[in-house]
């Protein structure tokens, strides 16, 4: 009895996969025939370009539909990826061989992408987009282009005006040097126990290089030298760009990069480093704090510069991506200053790399923008490196331990530079 | 030919869970079993994603490399700090939490849903939701600084980083285990507590040696479920930390998570991901031995 039972439940399942399989068929076979069917009248084949970017796809609908309208063989599938996962899921399309013809891709992960030789070389294609873009630094690597940049970003000094001029301060006067910047970040952190003078960033050490570096470059400080085969990380200029980081701290609210721009808008830090999506937040949350943004504080007066990071938004088109030709010129479309322009207006996060946008109207009414455009002069992004990501992880990691004391300013500069000296040493 | 027709009808009835079954095996066949194995292999070669037509096979390479790393052994260990000091408590909690909500006369579904309801959330949103309360100047050191303590910094202190995220583990996980607890409670034959009551024991008695070994299977069922969960802790570590301040916080799946993704050493993160396979199974079969073999009390009566 148990093994006919066996055998009648053995058919069963054998049936049920059976007929499983049978709708799958049927569904092919359907599916085929009506494909065939409609073989006979089909409009004229349109070519697709996958088009992957971080945009919210409000912002970047109106700019495609107008690319429809020039180019209507060409249909644009674009979808939005999160800042959180987009890494995540572009590595997980390459791998599978299946990437986007075209995709946005951020500074920091670009470098990686061009060390696996994952993008294309695109110097020859665009030789004359060249000098109608800013931010080829970011997308170059021994001279040669591997994306395109369409969007920069930069960061600069968010000023509270009311804490300024409740410390005594000029509040028109944000401070230009180190000197004045310490000064006052100490005068406001001194007007009430919550209230603090400086926004550090502490407990996301991804970010840390991107808060210290515009000191150091502004000292005339650097990651590593021209040829990118030292690391210069321990100079003197940098170890003195980080010992007046370190000095800021007793007076500054240590906290993640949101958290910071979240107690801004409360009013409760003196200044803050941070980008141009805090022009549309402060206004909104916080109608009634005054505030001012200005470039960052140099060294000394008529000594350095002001400086800030540099990062960007390249397109960038994969090694496998199917649609070559019809990425690259979604990308000379997207990189116009007409196209780039309404991106910005609408997301508020980078600037176009378009070298016209600096003349825009748009800034014209809209000062506060236009410091971000001129911080972008001073601006130093991070070199395009094959070995970038573990730079980047060394720096962070020893400036943490700067931060938390354990390590001084001059012990962690040195303690990275022969990490990275070590990591560009090349091996027997 | 009534034995052949209960044969069929059983057989049938057989056929039926099986053919129902069968959407759920194809799912974890092609989502759960393909990976797993997939990185099974994946972890002797050296892979890159993103240049995937340079993988090439290097053995045990992987592992050895594995074990020999500081950054894995700080990261078991930042793991086995969290199972070790999230587990009893949130057992215990679910235990007592189960034992009061047993014993309410009125309220009882208010309070049982109130207590499931972090369940119900997203880790991502219970995350996000705690980065705010332990932020410097958020909810909880604003009680501190009102009752005249100093502010901490929850999630900025490499000594109060971990034991955050291990207490909004707990307050997430509690209301779930307490329900399976309850409901394990549930399935005890009122008449075995009336007699207990009749013989005269007192409540930690029937506690003790009714209830407990009652409710031990659905002990070894949280506790197993639990360590699961607890080794794999990354969603919180992702959205509150980064593994940081100081890797404080770095887990084993955060550290496999960097590899992969931001170090494309797709064969070594599996390595890793196999190792924590091994040492899990490992501590679930101590565990099961523990927990399941011992006797179950039953009253004297």
């Amino acid at each position: 009895m148990g093994s006919r039972g066996h055998s009648v439940v053995g058919r069963a399942v054998a049936g049920a996969l059976a007929g499983a399989l049978a709708l799958a068929l049927l569904a092919v076979v359907v599916g085929a025939a009506i494909s065939f069917a409609s073989c006979g009248h089909r409009a004229p084949a349109k070519r697709t370009v996958v088009f992957w970017q971080f945009s919210p796809l409000t912002a970047i609908q109106p700019v495609l539909d107008r690319f429809r309208r020039e180019h209507p063989d060409i249909e644009v599938q674009v979808e939005q990826l999160t800042w959180q996962s987009g890494r995540e899921k572009i590595v997980a399309a390459v791998a599978a061989g299946r990437p986007p013809d075209l995709a946005e891709i951020g500074s920091t992960f670009l470098p990686g992408l061009v060390a696996d030789s994952t993008l294309i070389d695109l110097t020859d294609s665009i030789p004359d987009l060249k000098p109608l873009l800013r931010g080829w630094s970011v997308a170059e690597y021994r001279g040669r282009a591997y994306a395109i940049p369409w969007m920069l970003g930069t960061r600069a000094l968010f000023v509270n005006q009311d804490l300024m001029k409740r410390a005594g301060l000029s509040p028109d006067r944000p401070p230009a040097t180190w000197a004045d910047f310490a000064g006052a970040v100490a005068r406001i952190d001194a007007l009430a126990p919550e209230i603090k003078g400086f926004g550090m960033n502490s407990g996301e050490r991804e970010v840390l290089f991107k808060k210290f570096m515009p000191f150091a470059w502004g000292n005339g400080g650097d990651i590593l030298d021209s040829t990118l085969t030292k690391s210069v990380v321990a100079s003197p200029q940098n170890i003195q760009a980080l010992r007046f980081y370190l000095s800021l701290k007793p007076h500054s609210l240590l906290d993640r990069q949101e958290m910071l721009d979240e107690a801004f808008t409360r009013g409760r830090v003196g200044f803050a480093i941070s980008g141009p999506w805090m022009l549309r937040k402060l206004p909104a949350s916080s109608p009634d704090l005054h505030f001012e943004v200005a470039l960052m504080p140099r060294p000394a007066a008529g000594k350095g510069t002001p400086a800030s990071f540099a990062g960007a938004e390249a397109l960038g088109i994969f090694r496998g991506s199917r649609a070559k030709a019809d990425g690259l010129t979604l990308a000379r479309f997207l990189v116009r200053e007409e196209n780039a322009m309404p991106v910005y207006v609408a997301t508020g996060n980078a600037f176009p790399a378009a070298v016209a946008a600096v003349e825009d109207t748009y800034f014209v009414s809209h000062p506060l923008d236009k410091v971000f455009v001129e911080q972008l002069k001073t601006a130093v992004a991070p070199p395009v490196h094959p070995r970038w990501v573990e730079i980047e992880e060394i720096l962070n990691g020893e400036l943490e331990e700067a931060i938390y004391g354990k390590k001084s300013a001059e012990a962690a500069l040195r303690s990275a530079d022969a990490r990275i000296a070590a990591l560009l040493t090349p091996k027997p | 030919m009534s034995g052949d027709a209960g044969t069929r009808g059983r057989a049938s009835s057989a056929s039926r869970s099986y053919a129902g079954l069968l959407p759920w095996s194809l799912c974890f066949a092609v989502f759960g079993l393909v990976p797993l194995l997939a990185a099974l292999v994946l972890s002797f070669y050296d892979m890159n994603p993103l240049r995937p037509d340079l993988t090439h096979w290097i053995g045990l390479s992987n592992y050895t490399r594995a074990l020999g790393s500081p950054a894995f052994w700080h990261a078991l260990r930042t793991t086995a700090i969290f199972v070790v000091g999230t587990l009893p408590v949130t057992l215990l909690l679910a235990y007592a939490v189960a034992a009061l909500l047993s014993r309410l006369r009125r309220g009882e579904v208010f309070f049982r849903a109130a207590i499931f309801f972090p369940a119900t959330l997203s880790m991502v949103v219970i995350s996000l939701v705690f980065k705010s309360l332990y932020a410097e100047q958020g909810l909880l050191n604003g009680w501190l600084t009102a009752l005249g303590v100093p502010p901490v910094h929850w999630l900025q202190d490499p000594r109060w980083a971990l034991p955050s995220i291990m207490a909004m583990d707990v307050w997430a996980s509690v209301g779930y285990y307490a329900i399976l607890i309850l409901a394990g409670r549930k399935t005890l034959p009122p008449p075995l507590l009336e007699a207990a009551r009749l013989e005269g024991m007192r409540a930690l008695e029937v506690e003790r040696r009714i209830i407990l070994p009652h409710v031990r299977p659905v002990i070894l069922f949280v506790v197993l479920l639990n360590t699961i969960r607890s080794f794999q802790i990354f969603i919180e570590v992702f959205v509150l930390t980064r593994g940081g301040p100081l890797d404080s916080t770095l887990t084993l799946v955060y550290h496999l998570y960097e590899r992969a993704f931001y170090h494309f050493e797709m064969g070594y993160a599996c390595a890793i991901a196999y190792i924590l396979l091994f040492l899990v199974g490992l501590i679930l079969l101590v565990q099961r031995r523990l927990i399941g073999r011992a006797p179950a009390e039953v009253p004297a009566s």
